[in-house]
């Protein structure tokens, strides 16, 4: 079966979130498997927004621009949206006034696509429901279009209306007017192996794993799309005992969380670029005294205000640099719900176990893109403090806490745990902590802090590589755009192109052996990377002195559809 | 402070001078930082508080320069930002006496919106505010307490605007306690630093400090005679929020010292987040089953 790709179109406040998230419940319940993602502007009422799901019976990660099915809830989206549409497509739509829509209407049909529309808002009416519940009736429309039982919609429509009884009974008497008033049109064969999945996005995931490894104080200031990392904590905090606190700017949420760390407990915080331009003097901090830090960057287009609700990768460079001074850090990349369950716990362990600021990139389309998940791949992964404790207190002197270590890394205690005080001090510094600014000793502090670099690049695992280490076309990326090349790779399996694929999760420090290898394995070499300078390729290129052969970049706030890659692949493999 | 305190204190001196170090001081003579980390040292050992359970939070400046010459767990953080700092530490573990000093450029200018929510946070610690009216490490620029007309570096025909008042700011947003004293009276600082370690909240300490080097309207004899302690105005209710407004903001009266205002009837952050059970969140890292969660 070959992926189905749904749009639903409305302006933003039209309830096009109710319609998405009810179908793909409901696909996720019949056992497909599916990616989601919701594209919208910065504002709360007006304006298009478009809920695209791909689904299918197999695994699906990454999102299309275009549509095999078009669900437009009112006109200005349809007009916005239409031509996302395939031909021999489907248009399924609730207006009444069809003259003014004439014009794709008769567009539509020389693209042979089928036309389901009823008048929604009518039909709402008379069943006492209000304009909003047209939205029921076009997910009615939908479902019956796609040939699927009434009966998994309407119970979770009664989930969701549970506590509005007198709604509940409308909604579901539109439901049943929408199904009598559309014949199905397709006929999916339902997946025989039903699977429990969930169906969660990378925001909602990340909070789940910082909370399974012991983050016990979470700390944020509103950034879009960061936001809902902050949401997912204070709603779940009475069940998780997680202290969840809105600051009053980036700069106390960094303040905050390391302050907390340094207190001795697992904290968090996470923003979006502009924010954590206002964190990095704390960044620097943490790199000085060497109390662990983790920052999320949930990444969206810059500069300044940029496309506040849009996707990019266009950070990199800011995670590696930010800050003044020179100190050791990680910077991680994630691209879908489970590695982010996966990282923040990694994120948690390296920032203790090496005593630095680890920056963990999401990216708009990773936060908010729901995937049908398995539960059984988000891992345990065992919890790394690296402190100094019981017993072992006793043994401690105060030049142990900054003592230089041949690995940089030193001992650490907390605050409080016993009587061998030690300095945390952000003016250099001797093993005590004690002020220095004699030559030799601030040369051997600085660089034991920088030492920590080459000792975590040890440790560090090589990017992964994704089909074999030759083919026609290879790929090298971070971030989200994992998910668009495993669907390539599948994509181009019995086409008689062969394509591979080099991710990184491991940003800085970089390592570079395996990229050698690939490299020296294939000459039709691709960076794929949403930023207009091509920022990994770069680092790779000035590290190893290789070339890439060509960069494919995208920088205007959409994620790598499966069409682009498509698209690119088909012309950089014709000779 | 009593003679019989001094007695006490003798008594516990080698409790006071666990908190010596031999670092080489780095403050001017005559710097009003001398008396206030004596008067600190003092009321840390008659309040009977756990050396081991302090934690020292430094901003940056003169006042800052103390991170490595007092014995105990110190943070030397970054200029403005000491109190987000000592209240995440505190909210980490409600075991550890958090106190944070800032000076006046720190407390006032780059970090004046951390002040504002600390009080609205009642964050429980205790912050000392060194006031020299000037950026002494600096070299002696104007603060945002220097007075209107007063010359300091890079203000060579004097400041030309009126200063703001800590005190004022401070009591318009609903403190929990408000203290004022001054380094030229280190038993008055002992006893302003005693009643502040027993508040529940955030404790907002501000010390009128001596710079004998850039500030040299203000010295220890003017502190002196233009200064009243409260507890001797007939009347004075330090639990009323408007005696203690009208007292700070009245221009033509001696400056008031000791306990300006308290109100021990506000829920401080830990109290309010944790329905009144603060847990220590460092003996609470350990993996959560989250498969109910989601």
């Amino acid at each position: 079966m070959n992926r189905i790709r749904l749009k639903i179109v409305g302006q933003s406040g039209s309830g096009l979130l109710t319609v998405g998230d009810i179908v793909s419940q409901g696909l996720n319940q019949l056992g497909f498997q599916l990616c989601s993602d919701r594209e919208y502007p910065s504002l709360i009422k007006g304006g298009h927004s478009c809920y695209t799901i791909n689904f299918a019976n197999h695994p699906i990660r990454s999102l299309s621009h275009t549509a095999d099915i078009l669900v437009a809830i009112d006109k200005p989206s349809l007009v916005a949206y239409h031509q996302a549409l395939k031909p021999k497509g489907t248009l399924i739509h609730g207006y009444e006034r069809t003259q003014g829509i004439k014009d794709i209407l008769d567009q539509a049909k020389k693209k042979n696509i089928t036309i389901i529309s009823t008048k929604a808002r009518q039909l709402a009416h008379t069943y006492g429901g209000n304009e909003l519940m047209a939205n029921v009736i076009l997910t009615g429309m939908v479902w019956k279009a796609l040939g699927f039982e009434l009966k998994i919609v309407q119970k979770l429509f009664e989930k969701k209306f549970q506590r509005k009884p007198e709604i509940s009974k409308i909604a579901i008497k539109c439901l049943k007017a929408a199904f009598n008033e559309v014949k199905k049109i397709s006929d999916i064969p339902l997946p025989t192996k039903k699977k429990t999945r969930k169906l969660l996005d990378g925001n909602h995931s990340l909070a789940l794993g910082a909370v399974h490894a012991g983050v016990r104080f979470y700390v944020a200031y509103p950034m879009s799309p960061s936001s809902s990392i902050l949401t997912h904590m204070a709603n779940m905090s009475t069940k998780t005992g997680v202290i969840v606190k809105q600051a009053e700017d980036e700069i106390t949420v960094a303040q905050l969380a390391l302050g907390a760390i340094h207190g001795g407990t697992r904290a968090l915080c996470a923003t979006s670029g502009g924010g954590f331009d206002l964190m990095t003097e704390t960044v620097s901090l943490a790199g000085i005294i060497e109390t662990p830090l983790v920052i999320i960057i949930v990444q969206r287009p810059g500069p300044g205000t940029g496309l506040p609700t849009w996707t990019a990768q266009g950070d990199l460079n800011l995670a590696i640099h930010a800050g003044h001074g020179e100190f050791t850090r990680l910077v991680i990349g994630v691209s879908d719900p489970v590695d982010t369950y996966n990282n923040i716990q990694h994120a948690l362990n390296y920032a203790e176990k090496y005593q630095i600021p680890v920056i963990l990139l999401s990216d708009k389309v990773t936060a908010e893109s729901k995937h049908t998940i398995d539960p059984k791949d988000f891992e345990s992964i065992a919890i790394e403090r690296n402190l100094t404790e019981g017993k072992d207190l006793k043994k401690l002197a105060s030049s142990d806490r900054y003592a230089l270590t041949k690995s940089g890394v030193s001992k650490r205690w907390l605050p409080g745990s016993c009587k061998t005080w030690y300095f945390a001090n952000s003016d250099e510094h001797k093993e005590d902590g004690v002020l220095t600014e004699e030559g030799e000793e601030a040369g051997k502090m600085y660089a034991k802090r920088n030492r920590k670099l080459e000792t975590l690049l040890e440790e560090l695992p090589e990017p992964t590589l994704y089909g074999d280490i030759k083919a026609d076309i290879s790929f090298i990326g971070w971030g989200s755009t994992r998910t668009t090349m495993l669907d390539i790779i599948e994509f181009y399996k019995d086409k008689n192109i062969s394509v591979n694929y080099l991710h990184y999760d491991y940003l800085w420090p970089l390592k570079t052996k395996m990229f050698e290898k690939v490299h020296k394995n294939n000459a039709n070499i691709h960076l794929i990377e949403g930023n207009y300078l091509g920022q990994l390729g770069n680092l790779l290129e000035q590290k190893t002195g290789l070339k890439l052969k060509q960069k494919f970049l995208k920088y205007d706030g959409r994620p790598f559809f499966i069409e682009d890659v498509i698209e690119y692949i088909d012309k950089h493999t014709k000779s | 402070m009593k003679s019989q305190d001094l007695k006490v204190l003798a008594k516990k001196s080698d409790q006071y001078l666990e908190y010596e170090t031999d670092e080489l001081m780095t403050w001017c003579g005559g710097c009003g930082n001398y008396a206030i980390q004596n008067a600190v040292k003092r009321s840390l050992v008659l309040e009977n508080i756990d050396h081991q359970n302090i934690l020292f939070c430094f901003d940056i400046g003169c006042s800052g320069n103390e991170s490595d010459k007092i014995q105990g767990y110190t943070i030397h953080g970054l200029h403005g930002r000491i109190l987000p700092l000592a209240a995440g530490a505190k909210i980490a573990n409600p075991n550890l006496t958090v106190i944070a000093t800032a000076g006046d450029g720190a407390t006032l200018s780059e970090g004046v919106n951390h002040l504002i929510h600390a009080i609205r946070n009642d964050y429980p610690i205790l912050f000392l505010l060194h006031d020299n009216q000037n950026y002494a490490l600096t070299t002696g620029q104007a603060s945002s307490t220097s007075p209107r007309g007063c010359r300091r570096n890079a203000a060579p025909e004097g400041v030309p605007v009126d200063p703001l008042n800590p005190l004022e700011l401070v009591l318009s947003q609903k403190p929990s306690f408000v203290a004022q004293t001054t380094s030229s009276h280190p038993d008055h600082m002992t006893d302003t630093f005693r009643k502040a370690l027993n508040h529940k909240g955030f404790a907002f300490v501000s010390i009128l400090q001596t710079c004998p080097t850039y500030n040299k309207q203000t010295s220890n004899q003017w502190y002196l005679e233009n200064t009243i302690e409260v507890e001797t105005i007939k009347k004075y209710d330090h639990t009323n929020i408007w005696d203690a407004r009208k007292i700070v903001e009245s221009e033509n009266e001696k400056i008031p010292l000791g306990l300006i205002y308290q109100n021990p009837k506000k829920t401080n952050f830990l109290n309010a987040m944790e329905n009144g059970k603060p847990r220590n969140l460092t003996k609470e890292v350990k993996h959560y089953d989250v498969s109910k969660l989601y």
